[in-house]
């Protein structure tokens, strides 16, 4: 992407992703995407499911494959076999951070545990992300991310008042999420390790991730037992207007008013700068008070003109109003094109070139790089074998016929 | 890192149990004695430090956070050396100048850590944030400032004045990270731009957090996360097919996503400074955090013209794979993303037939027919109360959750076990009940030392320890209104 790459700040780092679908393993690619060496250690037959996730391309991996998976080197590596585990511990053993997802209990099966592994290498970090996390009475339960929105609290929150609850936007949201905890996780660990020189295990649930990021549900709850209930497309508890409305040409748009001065703005925008007046809407608590007659009046208004010109009138008083963008008003937008949200990746065997999302967060002096899309499944085997563990051809091909890698 | 130094933090964070607002599994005295005798006494080397290794025991790897039966109670952490030194970001300096959520909460992120994080504020009320939410018997906090304001001291500067700037800057050549989220240009409009800040220390670390980012031709638009949702594409997707598209959950969650990009940013910009002495600039606008974990919604539509439609309560991914209302009219959330996880859903239902090659074993096949294979488990779930429909998949492994409320939440058994509900005491308002720390470290886990402070108490502290202004002189500044 850059032309004069200075060195990133996570160069040196090595990283043995051995995780599956995308949680543990989006902290893998947050961590490449700044400089990390991501060793994506794979089972020979199938690798992770990943590849599988999604909308099929030519090649046989899909697009969230191609994506997600960015800047990984493939290698193949059976952990069930003995040599399998051996090899996996020699390169733990040169490794600074292993992200996996097993269930409980599956790695030590394998001998492969923390106890194991922090003996091979005393400074390993290791991300262990699971539906439920390492403790507790449903740590063996199997958890997606579905299931870890439903048990964290949001899913209850997406629909309809009393209607069937819906996918809060995105199914994998709780992965993401999580990935984004992990990677957080792993560079407070190895900053403490470059001070003590002591590893660390870090244990992530996919339900935390979502529970955590629940405002004041929580206190709410604790001190007054109020118990959040689904809002619809509004949501009135601290601020009207706040919610969806719909557009003369059937479209939607976004308008917040967290605070009386963005009121007056709106009211202003609908030619009716009196609704911002004290003595009718002017004050937050009134209009929470009347929040029905005062989304009747936004929804009105916003009813009457198309999006582009409710959202003009809307940034011409500095309004927050946005369109809800579908994927190809986000593709036509200046300003996803003026921030460079969208990156065009050729990926040369599938002799395509894929557009993906681009690197966040977007450092001054060292940005983050996509060096190249998802690898084809054990890619990379041979060169990281020799490269990292010094195997000769001879091994390497012993090891194939013995389906070890 | 010492044992004692363990035992230290074990001692500082002593746990109490308390008759807290949810059910509790056993009485209050009870639960106290039993969590009493895990109090360690400083020096004491007999703590739970063995525990960290095998993974099956991680809870007990940080007592105080993770204490099983009841909350966690916290009163304010005495400040110890020992105490700093086993936590990651010991020794570093933040200063968070935003407002509400959006870049404030990395900062608590890395208050939780260890950092020490000054809230700096206007005088007169300070961060709107302590009057957005429910309100409490303080009038400078509501409970959503109590919560997500943890970890800090205030610190009240007045930017719009040049000698608040002046004091602004000298604060900034003592911290190492600065975190803000005004719309951009207005730092800029008070003289705290880029380049002033970083001739003031030149390995300063600043996220700027913004609707839109620091660039474009909307930068200058204000935008909250209800906002970036719907421009970053997440709006758009929640709800049913062709119907009104509803909250994607939560109100402040781009807030939250924003921040997570944000705390990372920084984590590897301080790493990149420690290295070079050289500080940068995290640009994060809130729609492409959202934007950015919308799994293969772009690549999709770049190559196949494909637009992602509102799915209701499915995904087009795999089926059954969605939410269903049980006899008793609670919901649960069924996931059955492999052919295996359908196999084990049809023995549940004891119709093991479903999952054969002929009929619905194929995922493609169960995709096609989309609606009868919804129907089948809509009617199963539906004959069923919740917890009969949970331990029947449970039995057979198939991924399942009921949809909690927050009720739901302080109720279960597994969110007590693991220490997500921690219950700590605020200043004037008494025990208040939080989400704990995420992600859980098992050497240095995070911790709670104090909730949302109240309005301006560390300035003193502040401008007289840490910048040597005269005492005289601080008061000469209250009195003008510039602290």
């Amino acid at each position: 992407m850059d032309g004069n790459n200075p060195p990133l700040p996570l160069a040196g780092i090595r990283v043995i992703d051995a995780a599956t679908v995308i949680a543990a393993p989006f902290c893998a690619t947050l961590l490449g995407e700044f400089g990390a060496d991501v060793l994506k250690v794979e089972h020979p037959v199938g690798g992770d499911a990943l590849h599988r996730f999604g909308t099929p391309t030519a090649r046989g991996d899909t697009l969230t494959w191609l994506s997600e998976s960015r800047n990984k080197r493939s290698v193949t590596l059976n952990l069930q076999h003995p040599e399998g585990a051996q090899i996996f511990k020699d390169l733990v053993a040169k490794a600074d951070v292993l992200c996996e997802n097993f269930r409980p209990g599956t790695l030590e099966k394998w001998g492969l545990g923390w106890d194991v592994l922090s003996q091979i290498n005393p400074g390993l970090i290791m991300l262990r992300v699971t539906g439920y996390g390492q403790t507790g009475p449903y740590k063996d339960r199997p958890g997606f991310a579905r299931i870890a929105h439903a048990v964290g609290g949001i899913s209850y929150l997406a629909g309809m008042p009393k209607g069937t609850p819906v996918t809060p936007g995105s199914t994998t949201l709780g992965d993401y999420m999580t990935g984004l905890y992990g990677c957080i996780g792993v560079l407070l660990a190895l900053r403490y390790r470059e001070k003590t020189g002591c590893g660390q295990y870090i244990d992530a649930a996919l339900y935390e991730s979502v529970f955590r990021c629940s405002d004041e549900l929580v206190p709410a709850y604790g001190m007054y037992k109020k118990v959040r209930e689904r809002h619809g497309p509004h949501h009135n508890d601290f601020a009207c207007p706040h919610g969806h409305f719909q557009t003369k040409d059937g479209k939607w748009v976004a308008i917040s008013c967290a605070t009386d001065k963005l009121f007056a703005r709106l009211a202003k925008a609908m030619d009716r700068p009196e609704l911002a007046s004290s003595s009718i809407y002017g004050d937050q608590k009134i209009r929470l008070e009347h929040a029905n007659d005062v989304n009747e009046i936004v929804r009105d208004w916003c009813s009457s003109l198309t999006r582009a010109e409710v959202l003009e009138r809307c940034n011409a008083t500095a309004t927050p109003a946005a369109p809800l963008n579908d994927i190809a008003d986000i593709f036509g937008d200046r300003q996803v094109h003026a921030r460079r949200n969208l990156v065009a990746v050729d990926v040369e065997d599938l002799g395509e070139t894929i557009v993906v999302p681009n690197v966040v967060p977007r450092l001054s002096e060292t940005p983050g790089r996509i060096r190249h899309l998802g690898p084809r499944l054990g890619e990379h085997t041979d060169e990281v074998l020799k490269e990292v563990l010094g195997m000769s051809d001879e091994q390497i091909g012993e090891l194939r016929a013995k389906r070890v890698i | 890192m010492t044992k004692g130094a363990r035992s230290a933090k074990a001692a500082s964070q002593t746990v109490i149990a308390t008759e807290g607002a949810g059910a509790q599994s056993s009485p209050p005295e009870e639960a106290l004695a039993q969590l009493a005798s895990e109090v360690v006494s400083e020096g004491d080397t007999l703590t739970n430090e063995a525990s960290a290794s095998p993974p099956g025991e991680a809870a007990s790897a940080s007592p105080s956070i993770r204490s099983g039966g009841a909350y966690a109670v916290r009163g304010p952490l005495p400040e110890r050396l020992s105490e700093h030194d086993r936590l990651p970001l010991s020794g570093i300096r933040v200063i968070d100048v935003g407002n509400f959520l959006a870049g404030p909460y990395a900062a608590s992120i890395l208050g939780e850590f260890g950092a020490e994080v000054l809230k700096v504020e206007h005088p007169i009320g300070g961060d709107p944030m302590r009057r957005f939410g429910t309100p409490t018997t303080r009038h400078d906090a509501t409970l959503a400032w109590l919560s997500e304001a943890r970890n800090r001291k205030s610190v009240t500067i007045d930017l719009r004045q040049k000698e608040g700037v002046d004091l602004f800057l000298k604060l900034v050549a003592k911290s190492d990270i600065l975190i803000e989220n005004f719309r951009p240009g207005t730092m800029e409009e008070w003289g705290l731009g880029w380049p002033v800040l970083r001739a003031a220390n030149p390995g300063l670390v600043m996220l700027r957090v913004s609707g839109y980012g620091q660039t474009g031709p909307y930068r200058r638009r204000s935008g909250f996360a209800h906002i970036a949702h719907a421009f970053g594409g997440l709006s758009y997707l929640a709800g049913f097919p062709g119907e009104t598209p509803v909250l994607p959950g939560t109100a402040p969650l781009g807030d939250y996503i924003a921040s997570l990009f944000g705390a990372i940013g920084v984590l590897i910009a301080l790493r990149h400074k420690e290295k070079t002495g050289q500080g940068q600039v995290i640009d994060v606008a809130i729609y492409e955090a959202v934007f950015r974990v919308l799994d293969e919604i772009a690549p999709a539509y770049g190559l196949f013209g494909r637009i992602r439609e509102r799915e209701g309560s499915g995904s087009f991914i795999a089926v059954p794979h969605g939410h269903f209302r049980t006899r008793d009219d609670k919901w649960v959330a069924i996931a059955c993303t492999t052919d295996k996880m359908f196999e084990r859903l049809a023995e549940a239902m004891e119709r093991p037939e479903l999952a054969s090659p002929e009929l619905y074993g194929d995922q493609r096949k169960r995709l096609a027919a989309r609606d009868t294979v919804n129907q089948i488990t809509i009617e199963w779930v539906g004959s069923l109360t919740r917890d009969e429909v949970m331990r029947r998949c449970l039995e057979k492994e198939v991924p399942i959750g009921p949809l909690n409320s927050i009720a739901d939440i302080f109720n279960d058994e597994h969110f007590q076990a693991r220490g997500n509900l921690a219950c700590v005491e605020a200043e004037g308002v008494g025990r208040v009940v939080v989400p704990n720390v995420v992600p859980t470290l098992s050497e240095t886990p995070g911790r709670i030392a104090n909730l949302g402070p109240p309005l301006g108490n560390a300035t003193y502290e502040v401008l007289r320890e840490l910048l040597n202004i005269s005492a005289e002189e601080i008061k000469n500044l209250r009195s003008r209104k510039i602290i």
